[in-house]
């Protein structure tokens, strides 16, 4: 993992010691909410329906166990002992105090954590693979490249008030579980023709109210481009994104106004006037942020183990987990373990302050002191050991962290929603809970398959719903909580934006629609045919003709 | 351009330094309790929105606004569903916070 140097700290320390100061004189009464409020937001603190709400960074997703026990420690002193993961793959605590924020923001410096630039105008938190390093399908490990990505961007002056909020994903494997395709910009790393490591790059993607996929603007970005070639891609939005209208701030506005064409050639037009100057790093800097990555030294093993298939046999409830939670690491004998955040009937993404206690303690004792968050809003332990699988899973199911459902119905994107959101319209949270209370049957899970259901409760998008295989949207119907079912999205390398199948239901009719809309896939499927491919052989009218009831 | 409201309504606020969502006592106090709210509408919510921004100044609660009620047995409750929910707390954690005393199915 990437630590941070001299300079890194007296930042994050500096930026700690100014909103204290801050914060002191906003309850004095020297700063007027008018003249607090940016300075708040630059610090990630939001005002929501109920109390403050904190947004910590987790760069690319990436946490030791240590930096995990803190964040546990500051939901049990600062907060109602819980916390929030969210598709930015950062933790939200949603109850603490305007006066202890820079206590929080103190406590996180010191495991190497803050909350800048996790809100305002400016460059979010670059999400990644949440298997980055450990899994046998990427070129490379993305996060180096993340990582100069956020040293670039922090407290960039010319991108610190850009039109609008601003987001990368990266990823260095052909199977996109970043969602590269619809973020401000994409990357997707490649391996040319002569074992060089680059780019593709695209730009303009986005979810919101105007859903939009990225578009490539350039096939191969040698690696030693990188950063010139970022800074010109910022440049052109910067200075020609709308501003007038935030609803059209977004650079999927923009690119698409011009064409993704224009905006390639306005980008290598600047691109050859800062290209060769002081703006990518030398060599040798890449390869020092790339020893931070190296892979741990784990032993080759068998690929089964005989224990672990004895336990499997007789729990069928591991035996789904060891399915769906687990996937091929880079090393043999060696597994990434998905801990899911959808317990039935639970809040997706929260996880309490003894859960996060728990990660930490099996990070450290299973997967070399390591976590990831996904942006699917679970948590994973990299580089287990298949013998440890039974010990591991034992401790998570006592802890409520056992659900075998990773990938399948109930293992929703879920945005906080009305429940906590000022920004949202409807809830989300209590239509995922019925939606896991009608499917709770994991054998019924299984036979559906592989199917991502997303909800978000306004049109912001902050639960993807327009990426999600059935999507569902909560809107505000003349006071009353209405969704919106939508069908046909992915997030994946094969990504599409999802159609809204109809009007809207209630929040008993929204949980039928599901089923109806399953139960069509069920009865149209083909041999071995997930979901998607389905949806996208016999088109929306069946679904809509069930769902509706107007066949 | 804020949408008028038409009707009566009480002002909401949230606290200062915990953020909590608070309404305008009768009282001339900020309470996370609706039945001590005061609401008025025309010339008697002015007089609140002037008493609730000087508390606003006072630097007690950040952005106090009116926002829509229904008055019932000289009561008066949020109207619109988001602040409904801003008066009684995460539905979904019904044991948490000062919210706890509401009831989440009735007003």
């Amino acid at each position: 993992m990437y630590a941070y140097d001299a300079y890194d700290r007296t930042v994050v320390d500096a930026r700690v010691a100014e909103f204290r100061d801050q914060v002191e004189r906003r309850v004095k009464g020297d700063l007027s909410e008018e003249e607090f409020r940016p300075i708040r937001l630059m610090n990630g603190l939001y005002l929501q329906l109920h109390a403050y709400m904190l947004r910590v960074a987790v760069p690319y997703g990436t946490l030791s166990g240590d930096q995990m026990r803190k964040l546990a420690h500051i939901a049990r002193r600062y907060d109602k002992g819980y916390g929030h993961f969210t598709t930015r793959q950062n933790i939200q605590f949603n109850w603490p105090k305007l006066s202890e924020t820079p206590d929080i923001l103190a406590e996180l410096a010191d495991v190497e954590m803050h909350a800048i630039q996790t809100s305002g105008n400016c460059i979010r938190n670059v999400t990644s693979d949440q298997f980055a390093g450990a899994t046998a399908d990427e070129v490379t490990d993305p996060r180096p490249y993340a990582e100069l990505l956020r040293q670039w961007s922090s407290f960039h002056p010319e991108f610190s008030f850009l039109p609008r909020k601003f987001k990368f994903a990266i990823t260095g494997a052909a199977t996109d579980r970043a969602a590269v395709k619809w973020h401000d910009i994409g990357l997707i790393i490649k391996e040319n023709d002569k074992g060089e490591i680059g780019f593709e790059v695209l730009v303009g993607g986005g979810m919101g109210r105007t859903p939009v996929i990225g578009k490539t603007i350039r096939e191969f970005l040698p690696e030693k481009d990188f950063l010139s070639y970022m800074e010109a891609i910022l440049r052109v939005y910067n200075e020609q994104g709308r501003r007038d209208n935030k609803y059209k701030a977004r650079i999927k506005i923009l690119v698409e106004a011009l064409g993704a064409d224009e905006y390639a050639r306005q980008t290598e037009a600047e691109w050859e006037k800062i290209k060769d100057t002081t703006i990518d790093v030398p060599a040798e800097e890449v390869a020092r942020i790339k020893s931070f990555f190296t892979p741990p030294p784990l032993e080759v093993l068998p690929e089964q183990v005989q224990s672990v298939d004895d336990f499997a046999s007789k729990n069928f409830l591991f035996a789904a987990w060891l399915q769906n939670n687990t996937n091929a690491h880079k090393v043999s004998g060696h597994v990434n373990v998905t801990i899911s955040l959808k317990p039935h009937g639970g809040i997706p993404g929260d996880a309490t302050a003894e859960q996060m206690d728990l990660v930490a303690a099996l990070a450290d004792e299973y997967s070399q002191s390591e976590i990831r968050v996904s942006h699917e809003q679970n948590l994973i332990l990299p580089h287990v050991t298949l013998k440890d699988l039974p010990s591991i899973w034992t401790d998570l199911d006592e802890a409520g962290l056992g659900t075998a459902n990773v990938g399948l119905l109930t293992d929703m994107i879920v945005c906080p929603g009305l429940d906590y959101c000022a920004l949202a319209n409807a809830r989300s949270i209590p239509i995922a809970q019925a939606i896991t209370k009608r499917f709770d049957d994991m054998k019924r899970l299984q036979d559906i398959g592989p199917l991502k259901v997303k909800m978000s409760g306004c049109i912001n998008s902050c639960g993807h719903h327009h990426a999600g295989h059935i999507g569902i949207l909560g809107v505000d119907r003349k006071g009353e909580e209405m969704y919106q079912i939508l069908l046909g999205g992915s997030g994946a390398e094969d990504a599409s934006k999802a159609g809204i199948l109809g009007p809207g239901f209630d929040e008993h009719g929204i949980v039928d629609a599901l089923e109806k809309v399953v139960a069509v896939y069920l009865g149209e499927r083909e041999e071995g045919e997930e979901f998607l491919s389905t949806y996208r052989r016999i088109g929306a009218q069946v679904f809509k003709e069930a769902v509706y009831d107007t066949a | 351009m804020a949408k008028k409201i038409k009707g009566p309504q009480m002002i909401l606020a949230n606290q200062l330094d915990d953020g909590r969502a608070v309404f305008f006592t009768r009282d001339g106090r900020w309470s996370a309790d609706t039945s001590l709210a005061a609401y008025g509408e025309d010339s008697a919510l002015d007089t609140l929105l002037a008493k609730a921004a000087k508390s606003a100044a006072n630097n007690l609660v950040v952005d106090p606004e009116a926002i829509g009620a229904i008055v019932d047995n000289n009561r008066a409750y949020p109207a619109h569903i988001k602040h409904a929910m801003q008066a009684k707390g995460p539905s979904v954690r019904a044991d948490l916070g000062y919210q706890t005393g509401f009831d989440w199915e009735t007003k």
